[in-house]
């Protein structure tokens, strides 16, 4: 893959900043709070793993921060500009730009060989096929799948599926990937390998990774650790609440 | 790579698509058939039609338009081969004929009945129809009192071929006069008020009992049906630029009737396009609906990569296209194929109004193919619209969330 650096020259500058992010929802006549009041900031080169309980709002956190979805109140700034004014259309022009997502359950569109499931994301770019197919090998090397380029998904073990998610969620070189329990569907071996292979490519690649998971192994793999709980974050992955921590009311 | 995935896509779940294009062939079949019957029975109406008016028919104007007092429309021998001289000088002629009728008493001891007498040609080449006897002979070169009646007026007057029966009418001069004939044959119509009424005799016949040399109408036929009214319309100029006071008439305008039954067939094979329609557009609706629903999280996979939703619903839409034509594809071989079969094995009838039976065949022609790829084809990418519309307007969210 044709980075421009190993080395990440601009870690520790903000690139992500989430203000003040509530999320509520509407189910039947009561209002259900997803994120309360939440604030966040990932740095350059950050592998952030966001830590919590089934129904706590990770995926909640990561949908808005990854532009799928607008908050009810705040905003997310991605390298100093606000989404929340952005058209539907800049959202999805964002997103192909600058982000790279990666699901629990792989996502991968099952009529596509690896490789084409690689390559998706640069149709968006109108590259050439030649550009794209030399991207797509250089990936594929990457995460060590580029003999099981032409398998379709199905003819693929879940950990070479979710190192196929990986290479498409990177193949843009986005500057922000967002994993959502992207081992949660794998063995712990698998699991670790898949963990450590993206360890390995946000130190190479300068790309700042925000996992969120349930799986307490994962956060062995983190930069930073968060926590969050009920709708609330709280840095350390522990219970100690630090900038995430509700605002009384004043 | 939208093309390779959208193709794909159609051949995804089998057992669903099969059922898809079943429906799709099935409703192409059905509708090139019935195309094909209506193309087929109207052109052999025409040829019907015109082997009994001729493509192209001469005659004196008050004939047409009956405004004549009485015999004054008669075209005499001089000025028919002035008009049989200017029918040479054009192209795609087959055959010229011509005809003297009159209305008459024909009966026997027992009793008289009224006859259309239809002095003919016997056998031309314009009028092949009067050799086709259902009893007895038709009438040849050399006949001359004889006559072949309508199959119902035979059995009004309860004779049959070998017997006689006499003919009265009045000349052009306005005496009477009368004949005795042989009948030699018998012929049907579709028309049995016709049939009850009509006789054929040879023209030479006619003229001496109507004490004329004369003739009422020139008929022509033509190579092309197709260009009966440009013949028409060329004959029409070069009978003027002579100065022969005729006009001409070409066989649809000398059989109004045609214009309805080509609306009936075309009423006809419009609602079979548009049951069709509406058999293709809910099936593959239902089966779209279903397919569509269940890719909900490729498509929110799709979008949450910055996928626009106008390419998201143009993938669905060429999945839906390639069904389609896919299905039409198969559906115009299948319906070629069993067109042939059907006109392999030869069946036969009498369009309305005609003469001669008819061999029962399809036609397959272009528009009888093309029609059903038309029908097919916009129903499938109809019944797609909202479905494709449906999933790319899905929020990502729930679109993710979705199983």
């Amino acid at each position: 893959m044709s980075h421009e650096s190993q080395f990440c020259h601009e870690r520790g500058l903000p690139f992500l900043e989430a203000q003040s992010l509530t999320k509520t929802y509407r189910v039947g006549g009561s209002t259900v709070h997803a994120l309360r009041d939440v604030d966040f900031t990932a740095a350059q080169g950050d592998f952030v793993v966001i830590n919590g309980p089934s129904g706590s709002g990770k995926t909640t956190f990561l949908n808005l921060i990854s532009a799928i979805d607008r908050p009810t109140e705040g905003d997310v700034l991605i390298e100093g500009a606000s989404t929340a004014a952005l058209s539907e259309r800049q959202l999805a022009q964002l997103r192909k730009d600058k982000i790279g997502l990666i699901f629990q359950t792989f996502n991968l569109i099952p009529v596509l060989t690896a490789a084409e499931n690689a390559e998706y994301p640069l149709l968006l770019q109108k590259l050439s096929r030649a550009e794209r197919s030399d991207r797509v090998q250089s990936i594929l090397a990457e995460v060590g799948l580029e003999d099981l380029a032409r398998r379709r998904p199905n003819e693929l073990s879940g950990g070479q599926r979710q190192r196929i998610a990986i290479a498409r969620a990177l193949i843009t070189q986005p500057k922000l990937v967002l994993a959502d329990e992207p081992t949660a569907n794998l063995d712990s071996e698998t699991g670790a390998q898949v963990m450590a292979l993206m360890r390995t490519l946000n130190e190479e690649h300068c790309v700042v990774f925000i996992v969120v998971t349930h799986d307490p192994a994962v956060a062995g793999y983190a930069r930073r650790r968060i926590r969050i709980h009920d709708g609330h974050l709280m840095e350390g992955g522990t219970d100690d609440l630090v900038d995430s921590a509700p605002k009384s009311p004043s | 790579m939208q093309i390779k995935t959208a193709l794909r896509n159609v051949f995804r779940n089998r057992r669903r698509t099969l059922f898809s294009l079943t429906v799709i062939v099935v409703g192409f079949a059905v509708l090139a058939s019935v195309l094909g019957f209506i193309e087929e029975a109207l052109r052999s109406t025409q040829v019907s039609l015109a082997s009994e008016s001729g493509a192209v028919q001469v005659a004196a104007e008050g004939l047409f338009e009956n405004t004549t007092d009485g015999f004054e429309y008669l075209i005499d021998p001089v000025r028919l081969d002035r008009v049989l001289s200017e029918v040479s000088a054009l192209p795609g002629v087959v055959g010229v004929s011509w005809q003297l009728n009159f209305a008459g008493l024909v009966g026997d001891e027992s009793g008289s009945t009224l006859i259309i007498g239809r002095g003919v040609v016997p056998c031309s080449d314009v009028q092949d129809y009067e050799c086709i006897v259902t009893i007895g002979d038709p009438l040849g070169e050399s006949s001359d009192r004889q006559v072949v009646l309508g199959r119902a007026l035979a059995r009004k007057l309860n004779v049959g071929p070998g017997d006689r029966i006499n003919i009265a009418t009045g000349t052009v001069s306005g005496n009477f006069n009368a004949a005795t004939v042989d009948v030699i044959g018998e012929v049907t119509y579709a028309f049995e008020e016709l049939e009850g009424q009509l006789g054929l005799f040879p023209i030479s016949f006619v003229q001496r009992l109507l004490k004329t040399d004369g003739v009422e109408r020139i008929l022509i036929g033509l190579e092309d049906l197709g260009e009966a009214a440009a013949f028409a319309a060329a004959l029409q100029a070069r009978l003027t630029d002579a100065d022969i006071p005729l006009v001409t008439r070409t066989w649809e305008e000398l059989n109004p009737s045609y214009e309805s039954i080509s609306s009936f067939y075309g009423a006809f094979s419009g609602l079979a396009m548009i049951g069709v329609a509406i058999l293709v557009f809910f099936s593959v609706l239902e089966v779209l609906t279903i397919s569509f629903l269940e890719r909900s999280r490729e498509v929110g996979t799709l979008r949450a990569f910055g996928t626009p939703r106008g390419r998201v619903f143009r993938s669905f839409l060429l999945e839906a296209g390639f069904l389609g034509l896919i299905g039409a594809v198969a559906g115009a071989l299948i319906s070629v194929a069993l067109i042939l079969l059907f006109n392999g094995i030869g069946f036969t009838w009498t369009p309305p109004g005609a003469a001669i039976p008819q061999a029962i065949r399809l036609g397959l022609s272009t528009e009888v193919v093309l029609m059903p790829v038309l029908t097919v084809l916009l129903s499938t990418l109809l019944s797609a619209l909202f479905p494709s519309w449906r999933n790319a307007r899905i929020e990502i969210v729930d679109a993710l969330r979705s199983v």
